[in-house]
């Protein structure tokens, strides 16, 4: 059973630092992209937007890296919960104000032909969501026993 | 026993933030395509082609090359919303599926002339993104006019419903 249950734990940890790292690369490779896709969101005043385009990315590739490596694994599942958490709100608010965004989360390239649709990008991001939530309970479950 | 959990996970949290926003910052400013850190997204610079010229005209000058003829007004909006209300005259080019679109669109349009887009809204993008897309195409006489749709109801300018632009 224990072993089963870490077992889970890392398959977790590896595929949510995987979805990190992976959504960090494109934008760090493509800053001037990525500010217009968080322009796009229409949220953040405009004073922020790129002071957000240059430091996002490179947060989620720590965290990433954090978890595949399960170094400072409280902190790092903690703050994935978080930084999914409000994507997820990102995209519901810009969804219920009827503003349909190119969502920028994994690419930064702007095709003309339409995206795909925002209930999608609402399930993927839920769904992250719920697994964040989980390595986070898990993570915090386990030192609270270790303390 | 949850304050010290709690305590850890603080400054874990705050040793990944600063990390990022360290690297973040340090890579941006090594790197040559590297961005200010405040940014200008006023519509005038989201729109400069090169340091003060700008592709944004206003509604008097849009106004002006209505009723003088001397300009193409494209709709950046989808076809549904060009149906229910376009400018007089316009032509409908959704951005969004410019492909598809593009080539009844601009046909007999030549290069040199003036080419004003618009959308609905301050925050509306298409036009915006439709009228850089024909300016590096070579229409370098593109303009757009923000907010277009809104502007041009409130003042009371010529309008028509229906699919064909007159």
């Amino acid at each position: 059973m224990r072993a089963n249950s870490q077992r889970v734990l890392l398959v977790l940890r590896f595929i949510l630092g995987g979805i990190f790292i992976y959504a960090s690369l494109d934008k760090i490779h493509h800053p001037a992209a990525f500010a217009e896709a968080v322009y796009n969101y229409k949220i953040l005043p405009a004073y922020l937007i790129d002071s957000t385009a240059i430091v996002l990315p490179w947060l989620e590739l720590v965290i990433g890296l954090c978890l595949i490596l399960g170094l400072w694994l409280p902190g790092a599942s903690f703050l994935s919960s978080l930084l999914i958490g409000i994507f997820f709100v990102a995209i519901l608010f810009n969804a219920a104000r009827g503003l349909d965004v190119h969502c920028g989360c994994f690419s930064t390239s702007n095709s003309t032909t339409h995206g795909a649709p925002m209930g999608w990008y609402l399930i993927r991001d839920g769904l992250f969501l719920v697994l964040a939530g989980y390595l986070c309970f898990r993570v915090l479950r386990g030192k609270r026993r270790a303390f | 026993m949850l304050r010290q959990l709690g305590l850890q996970v603080l400054w874990q949290v705050i040793g990944i933030l600063f990390l990022g926003i360290a690297l973040g910052i340090v890579v941006n400013q090594v790197r040559s395509d590297g961005l200010s850190m405040v940014g200008d997204w006023s519509p005038e610079a989201q729109l400069a082609i090169e340091p003060g010229k700008t592709l944004v005209i206003g509604l008097d000058e849009a106004q002006q090359s209505f009723y003088s003829k001397r300009a193409v007004f494209l709709d950046a909006r989808s076809p549904e919303s060009y149906q229910e209300g376009h400018i007089l005259g316009a032509r409908n080019l959704p951005f969004e599926e410019a492909n598809k679109y593009l080539n009844a669109a601009m046909c007999n349009i030549p290069k040199d002339s003036l080419i004003i887009t618009y959308c609905d809204g301050e925050g509306c993008s298409l036009s915006k993104d439709l009228a850089l897309e024909l300016f590096y195409m070579g229409y370098d006489n593109v303009r757009e006019l923000i907010d277009g749709w809104n502007l041009w109801k409130e003042h009371g300018l010529p309008t028509k419903k229906g699919t064909s632009p007159e």
